[in-house]
């Protein structure tokens, strides 16, 4: 039987970085992972990140996985891929399955790092190919370039919803709607902006009650609820679609724990199951420590930084890292933990309905239940003097955890200042040249830049964009309001790629003035003739 | 063509060999290494199998190898996840009936 300092169970991004730090501690380290690569669902994550610099924020998550990756070569983790750890025994032993045989390992110390599984809904209808989850969608678009479908309906507007839902744009398929049985979404409103202006319509307070076709989706129906979630008849509504996508939660994947008689706990607010942790992720076990999503479902940033701490204590409680160096170490990933925890989203809030931001200002209803700011919300937000000239709007109207903005501005236009959940101010002081760094740091695509005097008659607009095919300088096409409507021709005066950007591309689109605070996304096909 | 030539944030997605299978006798092509699922969805297969009891068809759900719904026959052996099986050259695939690798009886 083979024997190790440390066993890490999950070699995604808890996992990854519990094994990383304490192999930089000394400890001989082997993480073991069902799966065929490592980096868990992170190579699936295309989109930025939110939080800040030290949880590397704006930087996509695949990236983040790479990274991880070759971080734990360096220290010399050893990482046992397609092996299923399917038992946990006393004095720290597990049995794993690789290929067809079963393994016996033993370490002083084990860190359960086995994230989470999706959650589903059963309908009508409901196990019919073509129905998957959100999961399912990103392993087959982004690691395998191939399309779940051609017209795709998404069932829950948490963050995954969302996020997925334009990916799913991304990879040239059509979403034909956003369902929620809840009264308002759950996810990021920037999130939720970036499916609503490209006219993806929201269906809050509804479900499906129906998965149509004969052997495999071809349409699907959905229903209002009412108060107790209960479908209304006479509300449903049709859509023709091939695929129905579920984003509906994450379970903790904590059997292991609870196998080898960890104290347990059922938490709603953290996903289910999850075990007894201290501050440092020790469980009631000593020596077994749970990282990540398996203690509490959150996101990517807090499990790495999560991992990252059980590592250390794993260090320190087998004797390879003072008492000393420990705290000091720990203290800083704890403040790093806390500023995600802080705003809207976090995790003691869910569930909570906010009226007013930390700012005291108004949110605003109309994100919440149709995806986008109303018009006569922006202002309440974006408060200066009009000033000549090219300017940021910042369409960030929430109190979530992320400040690239603030970094990204050359002339310290944009402030957010330590409390990484405040809403981004502008300072008016400062002058902005346009170079629109802000508008691709932003995670949330919330940041335009916008001139009204471009033209006499004529208003420039920068917006985010990561489509393709890519729009040209010089093309004509239709301007889009927040919510998709198209609102008129557009003329393309710029198209800017950078490094520095990372694939999000500036176009910059020439609107009439009267459009300048309606038009934020632009068509590549010219209005149609009415 | 379900396949995403270009992608804007991943560019081109690379791949294996193209290779060929069958499926249920079929020639098919597909990419050596990437999933048996992937391939066979890149055909337009969607249905992977038919339940025991009520002779219901199933397909990709999860597509990480955790639900079961889109076991095969691979190469004459029942119950293989489709979603995380290697494709390789010259594989035989079969619709699965029930749970094992004998034919639907009726």
């Amino acid at each position: 039987m083979k024997r190790y300092d440390l066993i890490v169970v999950g070699a995604g991004p808890s996992g990854l970085s519990a094994a990383i730090e304490a192999a930089k501690c000394g400890l001989s380290v082997a993480v073991f992972d069902e799966n065929a690569k490592p980096g868990g669902q992170l190579f699936k994550q295309i989109h930025k990140f939110f939080g800040s610099k030290e949880h590397q924020a704006k930087i996509r998550g695949y990236k983040i996985g790479e990274t991880l990756l070759l971080e734990a070569d360096a220290a010399g983790v050893e990482v046992f891929l397609n092996a299923t750890v399917s038992g946990m025994y006393m004095d720290k032993e597990i049995l794993v399955r690789i290929g067809d045989a079963m393994e016996h390992f033993k370490a002083d110390a084990i860190i359960i790092a086995t994230g989470a599984s999706e959650n589903m809904v059963t309908f009508d209808g409901w196990t019919l190919p073509g129905v998957i989850g959100a999961g399912a969608a990103q392993t087959m678009m982004n690691l395998y370039g191939i399309q779940p479908g051609k017209r795709v309906l998404m069932l829950g507007s948490g963050n995954v919803g969302l996020v997925v839902s334009f990916q799913l744009m991304q990879a040239g398929c059509e979403v034909v709607a956003l369902v929620d049985a809840a009264p308002r979404i759950g996810g990021y409103g920037v999130h939720a902006s970036k499916i609503a202006r490209c006219g993806v319509p929201f269906y809050l307070s509804h479900t499906i009650t129906k998965a149509e076709g004969p052997d495999c989706v071809t349409g699907v129906e959905i229903s209002q609820v009412d108060d107790h979630f209960t479908p209304i008849l006479g509300t449903q509504k049709h859509f023709d679609v091939d695929t129905i996508c579920m984003a509906v939660g994450l379970s903790p994947m904590s059997q292991l724990l609870k196998m080898a008689g960890c104290s347990m706990i059922d938490d709603p607010r953290r996903g289910g199951q999850v075990p007894l942790v201290d501050e440092n992720g020790e469980t009631s076990i000593p020596g077994i420590f749970a990282a990540g999503d398996v203690s509490g479902i959150e996101e990517a940033s807090s499990a790495m930084i999560e991992g990252r701490m059980s590592g250390l204590s794993a260090a320190a409680y087998l004797g390879f890292l003072s008492e000393k160096d420990k705290d000091s170490s720990l203290n800083e990933l704890e403040v790093a933990l806390n500023s995600l925890h802080q705003g809207m989203f976090a995790p003691g809030s869910k569930g909570k309905a906010f009226t007013k931001t930390d700012e005291g200002i108004a949110v605003s209803p109309s994100l919440l239940k149709k995806g986008y700011l109303d018009e006569s919300d922006i202002s309440r937000f974006n408060r200066f003097d009009k000033k000549s000239g090219v300017h940021p709007i910042i369409e960030c109207t929430q109190n979530i955890p992320c400040n690239p903005c603030q970094d990204a501005c050359p002339k310290e236009c944009i402030k957010i200042g330590k409390t990484i959940t405040a809403l981004p101010r502008i300072d008016e002081d400062n002058t902005c040249t346009g170079c629109g760094m802000c508008v691709a740091s932003c995670s949330g695509q919330a940041i335009f830049l916008v001139d009204e005097d471009y033209e006499p008659g004529y208003a420039s607009i920068t917006l985010p964009y990561e489509f393709l095919p890519l729009p040209q300088k010089g093309d004509l096409g239709t301007a889009l309001s927040r919510n998709g409507q198209p609102l008129g021709t557009a003329e393309i005066i710029a198209v800017r790629s950078a490094k520095a950007f990372d694939h999000t591309t500036l176009v910059t689109m020439k609107v009439p003035v009267a459009q300048a605070m309606t038009a934020r996304f632009y068509k590549c096909e010219a209005p149609r003739a009415e | 063509m379900n396949r995403i030539s270009a992608h804007p944030i991943l560019g081109n997605i690379e791949k294996g060999q193209k290779v060929t299978f069958f499926m249920d006798g079929k020639l098919m092509e597909g990419y050596e290494g990437e999933p048996i699922a992937v391939a066979l969805k890149a055909s337009g297969v969607m249905i992977h199998r038919y339940t025991q009891k009520n002779h219901e068809p199933r397909g990709i759900f999860c597509a990480i190898g955790r639900c079961t719904d889109c076991v095969m026959i691979v190469d004459g052996v029942p119950n293989i996840r489709t979603c995380i099986t290697p494709l390789v050259s010259g594989m035989m695939i079969q619709t699965q009936y029930g749970v094992t690798a004998l034919e639907a009886t009726e």
